[in-house]
């Protein structure tokens, strides 16, 4: 799910850029600072939309860095349990599939593909069912459910599941092609 | 009895889930003698007809030795059934425990320990009522959750399993685990390949993997579940009549004695001060349990006693009940009270009139309507019937006119002036009634205020009727 924000962050900037350009070079530091990390309380910072405040400066002792307190908008990407999400698979193995919905990484095990898929090994593993009419392989794209998230200091883990109604391949590329 | 339903719990969960633990260590080889399968049980049933006790004195009277009691206590600590508290105390202080515990349990002599002033450690448990209820459901909740999941195999997640070493992943784990050589996931630890662990429970017999034996094991998990449910039905059933009743409570060691010690004394002995010579009396066979007269569940069906008279003597002095507003329907036979307009104040400012009822508002507008569409009904034939005095009034006068007319007058002013003249009158004889039209104009085309008004008037006059009403109804 996504979030609009406001979250706050020290900004350490060195003395040299000290000038007309200040709080630009602030910004532009914060936005390659922050933007694609994950954070396990927020989840991913997508983008920085506007920044609201930046605090006073303090001069470190020793260092001549001046933090600053910075207070930004932010869009956030949190997967949650339950979540239904889109994803791309991006690999296929016997234990199952992964997929990434974003900058989220997502398992789904082989017990939580529906039974009529089998696991198909050669050149392009896949998951294909009896007939052949659904196929799951690399650069599909599925529908899946979150069962269950991992979430660490910085990094989110997801576990899928595609044995649901209304899941499963959306948009088959080798079809296409 | 508060404690009963929980005791009964208690010992239908020991029979459920304790009944063949065994307490062993495991140092010792197991021999047909040292078999103490059911140990648990037994303790369990011993605690429930005791409070806080002394574990000495509590193996004493099972017979058990004092380690294998502790070993047992221990582990019913740790599945958090039991309270334990450990205390450094001289004989003296052995000696107020001693005294308690004779006034809790039932009189037994507890042997004086020697005179010395030695300090040793003592261990004291008592059964946790509040958080074996909490296990107990958790428990039951946790089988029941682990063989649904498992039955739909959804939403779970799945464990992986070095055959190698033994360690186990789950599914979050998966990243770390893929090697790009083949297609399986492998250990951390010695690069084994992790195989995933089948729900075990009842993989065991049949490999998994075709289709018939899921469908079979399927059919087990649900033969289980059914089990399940019907043997553990008594515990639930237990389980749901304990739940609102209070739970009781001991407290902590010091706060039992404390309190055990005070009741003593309340109760009057001569030589209260000495809570050994105070309590020598009382056992389960005499005088009932000093303690038990101030559990929380007489207090509280004391106040329930009371709340009972205060609400009886409130329906006494108000002779009716007022009835709920949806019970009343249109064309119901209602006195003010009860529709639970109990003093209808006569009202002129009418912004301030909806505050003081308390009725819902939309009930109070439906008996407005009502009453509206009385006036209205009567108002109309009212109506009516004047209508029809005027014609004849007018009738007449024309007759009158028509003999007195001459005639030679022009047919058109006579009958100019007869419009004229019958004006006149009809507007002399509807004076009252234009100020009437003014005030009582149709539902549809009336302000809120002259609805108020109306209405008020009306309820006035009809609560004036009803309290005589009343007071027929209280004579009756």
């Amino acid at each position: 799910m996504f979030f609009h924000i406001v979250l706050e962050r020290n900004m350490q900037l060195h003395p040299r850029h000290f000038g007309p350009h200040l709080r630009d070079k602030l910004v532009s530091k914060l936005m390659k600072d922050v933007e694609g990390t994950c954070s396990g309380r927020h989840g991913f910072v997508v983008a920085i939309t506007g920044v609201e405040e930046i605090g006073k400066g303090l001069i470190r002792e020793g260092t001549g860095f001046v933090t600053f307190p910075v207070k930004y908008q932010c869009v956030v990407f949190r997967p949650f349990k339950g979540e239904i999400l889109e994803a791309v698979v991006t690999m296929v193995n016997k234990m199952g599939f992964f997929a990434e919905a974003g900058p989220v990484q997502i398992f789904v095990s082989n017990h939580l593909i529906p039974d009529d898929m089998e696991f198909q090994s050669g050149d392009m593993p896949n998951y294909t069912t009896s007939d052949g009419s659904v196929k799951i392989q690399k650069d599909s794209e599925v529908r899946l459910k979150i069962i269950g998230t991992r979430v660490d200091a910085t990094e989110i883990f997801c576990i899928g599941t595609i044995k649901d109604d209304f899941l499963g391949v959306i948009n088959d590329p080798g079809a296409a092609s | 009895m508060s404690f009963e339903p929980f005791n009964r719990l208690v010992r239908l969960a020991a029979r459920a889930f304790y009944d063949d633990i065994t307490m062993k260590g495991e140092n010792q080889p197991k021999t047909g003698r040292g078999d103490n399968r059911g140990i648990a049980v037994v303790v369990l049933d011993a605690l429930t007809k005791r409070q806080w006790v002394r574990e000495e004195d509590l193996a004493k009277s099972l017979r058990l030795h004092s380690k294998q009691l502790r070993r047992t206590l221990r582990f019913f600590e740790e599945e958090k059934l039991i309270t334990r508290d450990h205390r450094k105390e001289s004989a003296k202080g052995a000696k107020i425990y001693s005294a308690a515990a004779a006034a809790a349990i039932d009189g037994q002599v507890v042997k004086e320990g020697d005179e010395k002033i030695k300090m040793h450690t003592h261990s004291y448990c008592c059964l946790d009522y509040a958080q074996i209820f909490d296990v107990v459901r958790y428990r039951m909740h946790r089988m029941k959750k682990k063989l649904k999941d498992e039955l739909d195999s959804r939403n779970t997640i799945q464990q992986y399993i070095c055959p190698n070493c033994g360690r186990r992943y789950s599914a979050f784990d998966a990243l770390q685990l893929i090697s790009y050589t083949d297609e399986y996931f492998h250990c951390e630890n010695c690069n084994g390949e992790l195989v995933a662990e089948s729900d075990k429970l009842a993989a065991e017999e049949m490999g998994d993997g075709d289709d018939n034996a899921r469908k079979r094991r399927r059919e087990k998990l649900k033969d289980m579940l059914q089990k399940l449910e019907e043997q553990l039905k008594p515990l639930a059933q237990q389980l749901a009549r304990v739940k609102d009743l209070p739970v009781p409570e001991f407290g902590t060691l010091q706060a039992w004695e404390a309190k055990l010690s005070a009741v003593a004394r309340a109760n009057g002995d001569a030589n209260g001060g000495d809570p050994t010579k105070s309590s020598q009396g009382q056992g389960y066979g005499g005088t009932p349990m000093p303690f038990l007269g101030e559990t929380s569940v007489e207090v509280a069906l004391s106040g329930v006693e009371v709340k009972e008279e205060d609400t009886e003597t409130d329906t006494k002095t108000t002779p009716m009940k007022v009835l709920p507003p949806w019970m009343i329907k249109q064309g119901m036979n209602l006195t003010k009270e009860q529709r639970g307009e109990v003093k209808p104040v006569p009202k002129i400012d009418q912004s301030s009139e909806p505050v003081d009822d308390k009725k819902p508002k939309d009930i109070k507008e439906d008996d407005e309507k009502n009453i509206q569409d009385e006036y209205l009904k009567a108002y109309y034939e009212a109506l009516v019937k004047r209508q029809k005095e005027q014609e004849e009034a007018a009738r007449r006068i024309e007759q009158q006119q028509e003999e007195n007319r001459t005639s030679t007058s022009d047919q058109f002013t006579a009958s100019v002036s007869e419009r004229r003249v019958g004006m006149k009158f009809k507007r002399e004889e509807n004076e009252n009634d234009d100020v009437e039209w003014e005030e009582g104009p149709p539902p549809s085309v009336n302000t809120g205020e002259t609805f108020y008004k109306l209405a008020d008037l009306n309820v006035e006059a009809d609560a004036v009727a009803d309290d005589e009403d009343d007071i027929d109804w209280e004579e009756g």
